[in-house]
This record gives structure tokens, sequence and C-alpha cells, in this order.
């Protein structure tokens, strides 16, 4: 009970952050929307897109579904690496260490504060897909979309904090997130169809978390039939999740690494 | 007398240097214990591992009745730390970063007391970007007392106070003593440890090279100055035989070091003024401070 409520307490800490940064917000939302409206639009004469394994998708579900995926890597990635370098450089984590706080309820809290800024992007990027780009979404695509997204928030903090020791400043953080996400992206069907690439590049995509994660967000909401759940996305996303986690577990330091 | 804190034997090794070399000392229940040195005399890495952030080589240590390194969380609820150098989230207030620390603590004091004792009440509302270094320094205290610690770690407080932030805090710390809180301090202000500590610890290249009251400390060194300028016409070695003393002059003022023999020299100097109507300017008798024993005793003396 006491573990939950101190989460809760993290998670809110950190969303009234957020919502004071115009920066983050910028980040995390207004990047994907403004790629999604200029990209869609410049490619809206297609009609429809070759996704990957060939299936034809229109431009709008092809769009919609990466880069929400797309959005969805840059803030949990970016995000959770940036919060944790930062807050371990100026000794803030050093002071939670210090303190009665359970250490695992920092953590918790990074995830449902990341969980509710990732739920908020993907409802922004579905509502102006409808509404605005006349998206047709299945009920049941909808719910994948929202399932994928957690099963994203999962990996992509788990990558992150996997990393941080090796992240010395916050700055190194806020650059090697969106290079990361943003060279993924090319290679996998987010801003480009995947059969513009050279096809080694694209097999090699297959297997790290952006590729299986905007593919499946793309087919939830272009099919007209299916459940929209794809098991090797699970598979990928959960193992990168895992190992990620596990990697954590032994390198994660509270202390500031430069003194 | 309770300990909250014994060391015995300590070492802390870096690779190849010794940052603490076989200490040993005890902090008494209520008191300010302080820890004095220059920079890398070994204060910091002694007091992270009191808070349980370093291991120690060899050695033990009883913090509370426990080892730091195994302190488990209803050990960290009854200890406050102000750590050497830390940063807060610029666009959080005063208020909601105190909030968010109280509610780690099972007994945590009230937010707008933390801030009244710390003298940051009218503060509250600022988000902690806004706030100068020696308030972001108070609030570092403020968290520091927020969980109602039986015993508080300050590592060197007020390094880039103004002095009258630097008086306005020791009231605070001063206050914290009288409602039981025991304190362990690092500092090189020599001003604050004689004011503030009850006992104090003075190391130096990892060792404790002296211990003690303040005063003790200053008394043990047993010398105090008498200094006045030399007057026109006398000769030294006159002064010399008149009060029996090894006088030197420097800038024309004389000068002399005393242990025991103070009160005759004093007597047969002012005698001799009095008698010769000898003025003696600028004559003034001084005790040595808690710096010079500082000096003394870290061998950093000029």
């Amino acid at each position: 009970m006491r573990f939950i409520r101190l989460s809760f307490a993290q998670a809110v800490y950190n969303l009234r952050a957020y919502l004071r940064s115009a920066r983050t917000v910028a980040l995390g939302v207004v990047m994907p929307v403004g790629l999604l409206v200029i990209l869609s639009w410049v490619f809206a004469h297609q009609g429809r897109i070759a996704a990957a394994a060939g299936y034809q998708i229109s431009a709008i579900a092809f769009y919609a579904g990466g880069l929400t995926a797309y959005g969805l890597m840059l803030g949990t990635f970016t995000g959770v690496m940036v919060a944790v370098v930062s807050a371990r450089e100026a000794g803030w984590l050093k002071r939670f260490r210090g303190s009665p706080m359970p250490p695992g309820s920092y953590l918790t809290g990074e995830i449902i504060f990341n969980v509710v800024i990732s739920l908020a992007l993907v409802i922004v990027m579905m509502v102006i897909s409808t509404l605005v780009y006349g998206l047709h979404v299945r009920m049941v695509g909808l719910v994948a979309v929202f399932c994928y997204a957690l099963l994203g928030v999962f990996c992509f903090t788990a990558i992150a904090l996997a990393i941080t020791r090796i992240i010395t400043t916050p700055e190194m953080g806020s650059s090697v997130g969106p290079f990361v996400t943003i060279t993924l992206s090319f290679t996998s069907g987010v801003f480009l169809p995947p059969n513009l690439m050279p096809h080694w590049l694209t097999s090699v995509s297959n297997y790290l978390p952006l590729e299986p994660l905007a593919q499946s967000m793309q087919y939830a909401l272009a099919m007209h039939a299916g459940t929209g759940f794809e098991l090797r996305t699970f598979i990928v996303l959960g193992i990168w999740g895992v190992v990620g986690f596990a990697v954590a577990q032994r390198t994660f330091t509270w202390q500031p690494l430069r003194r | 007398m309770t300990n909250v804190i014994e060391v015995s034997n300590l070492t802390k090794k870096f690779g190849k240097l010794v940052a603490v070399d076989n200490v040993s000392f005890a902090v008494h229940e209520g008191e300010i214990f302080g820890l004095l040195g220059e920079n890398g005399a070994g204060k910091t890495t002694t007091i992270e591992i009191l808070e349980g952030f370093q291991k120690a080589n060899q050695g033990s240590v009883s913090v509370l009745g426990a080892d730091p390194r195994h302190g488990h969380r209803d050990w960290r609820d009854r200890i406050g730390l102000v750590l050497q150098e830390s940063d807060f989230d610029p666009l959080h207030t005063v208020n909601e970063t105190l909030r968010l620390f109280a509610s780690f603590f099972s007994r945590p004091r009230d937010v707008a007391e933390t801030l009244e004792m710390v003298g940051l009440a009218d503060k509250a509302n600022e988000r902690v970007g806004r706030l100068s270094g020696g308030q972001k320094r108070r609030v570092d205290v403020a968290l520091g007392i927020i969980g109602h610690p039986d015993l508080l770690f300050l590592d060197e407080p007020t390094t880039g106070f103004d002095p009258v932030a630097r008086r306005e805090f020791w009231t605070v710390i001063e206050g914290l003593r009288e409602t039981g809180t025991s304190i362990v301090l690092t500092t090189h202000y020599m001003e604050e440890a004689e004011r503030l500590c009850d006992r104090l610890a003075i190391m130096s290249k990892g060792q404790i090279v002296a211990e003690g009251t303040s005063a003790s400390l200053i008394g043990a060194l047993g010398a105090t100055t008498i200094r006045f300028e030399l007057p026109s016409g006398v000769e030294v070695p006159t002064l010399c035989s008149i009060t029996g003393a090894e006088f030197t002059v420097h800038d024309n003022m004389a000068s002399v070091l005393l242990g025991n023999s103070l009160p005759e020299v004093l007597l047969r100097l002012l005698t001799w003024s009095q008698s010769t109507g000898t003025a003696l300017n600028g004559f003034e008798v001084v005790r040595p401070t808690l710096n010079d024993v500082f000096l003394g005793a870290t061998g950093s003396d000029e």
C-alpha cells in the first residue's frame, strides 16, 4: 500500500515537471503530431503504401501507426534516460537512496508517468487521424494499439535504464535518445515505406524494438479482420524489455558518476 | 552517555590512496560533533561510510546501533542527510519538493514548520529554480530535517553562504540541537566549528590528528600572545631583561608567545610601564583560536 502510494507520488511529481516544461511537451506530442500532418500531406497522393511484408495499407494508417510508435519511443526512451541521468548527476537519486523510500517506487513512478504521457500521445494521434484524416479504426484495433503502447513503454523504459550507466550527462541523453530513435525510424518503416530500404537493413530491424512496434500499430489500424495482436511483437519487445531490466539491475547506480 | 555513532579502526582505500587511515571516534547522543580538515583530508569519505554510501575496507562502524551498509528502511527513517552537493528539479516549488520527501518518512515534520525553521517560509510557493544559492542550500537542509531525524549529517552545509546567511544557519542548527537531534558536521570554517561543535575531531591525510572540545584543544596549545608597539628608545634586550621573556620584534611590533609564565610576565611588563611612564601602544593579549589549533595539528602552518 505504501509502495503504491509512493510510486504514484513520484509519478505525479514527474508529471507536474513535465507539464511545466514546454520543451518536453513539444518533444513528446507536438513533434509526432507535426510529422503526421506533414508526412500524410506529402504522401496523400500515394493513397496506399506498401508496409512491411508488402501489405498495401492506407497512407494515414501507415503514418498514424508508425509515428505513434516513433513518438512513444522518442518520449519514453529519451525521457527516462534524461530524467534518470539528470536526477542522478544532481545528487537527487543519492538523496532518494539515503531516505527510507523503497528504491522500486522511484522506478515504478517513472513507469506510471511514462504510461500516462504515452497513452495521452496515443489518444491525441488517434483523435487527429480519425477526425482530421478520416481513418477508420475498428474497436479491436484500437485496443491493440493501446496494448502495444503499454508494451512499448515497458520495453523502452528498460532499455533506457540499461544504458544510463554509460550516459554521463543529461545532455548526452537528450542527443542519444532522438538520434537512436530517428535512425531506427528510417529503417523501421516509420517515415518511409520499408521497401525503399535495403533488404538486409530491414531484416536487422525486425529484431530491434521499433520495427515490430511500428508495424503492429500500422496493421492494427489498417486491418479489416482479425484481432490485431501479433505474437512476434510481444516476443521481440518482451525480450528487449526483460534483458534491459536485467542489465539495469546489475549496472544501475544511484550516485553521480562525475565527481 | 549513549553513543549514536561508534567508529573503530576505520580504513578506506581508493586504489593506492588511503583516504581514511585507521580512524576511531564516537559521537554522543544529542551533541554536535564536528569533523574538520582541509579538502581531501578524508572527511566526506568518512561521512559517506557512516551514511552507507561507501564500504569500508577495514574497521567497524555502528550508526544508531546498525551497520550502515545494511541499514534498513527503519534505520533510514531516523537519519537525515545534507549532502555536499545536490540540486533539485527547478520546475517544482519549495513546497512541492518538501512534500515529496516528507511522504517517504514515517513521522515527518510539518512542511510549513520545517520551512519556518530554515527561514524559507516566505519562499514556500517559489519554484526552486528561482532561488539563490544560499536559499537552495536551505532547501537542502529542510530536506535533511523533514523526516524528524534522530541523527543528522551535514556535509559542509554553509559553503557558499554569505556571512549573514551563515550566522542565521548557525541559529537553525543550534535550534535543532535543542530538540535533541544528534548532528555530525563537516566544515572548513573554524569559526563555525568553534561556535557550533560540542566536540570535534581534526582530520589530516586520512587520520584524526586532534580530538576534543574546542576549549580543550585551544587550552592544550597552552600559548597566549602578548603584543604591542616597541616604545621608542627601548631596546629589545632591555625589554627581555625587565620582563624575563624572549620578546621578538617584527615590523616594530614586540611580541612573545607565553604559556604558564603569562601572569608573571604581564605583571612585570605593566609595572615597568607604569613606573617609567612608558606607553604601550596597541597593546593586546591574544588568545589562540581554533584556527591556530587547526594549523598546528594539520601541519599546514604557512
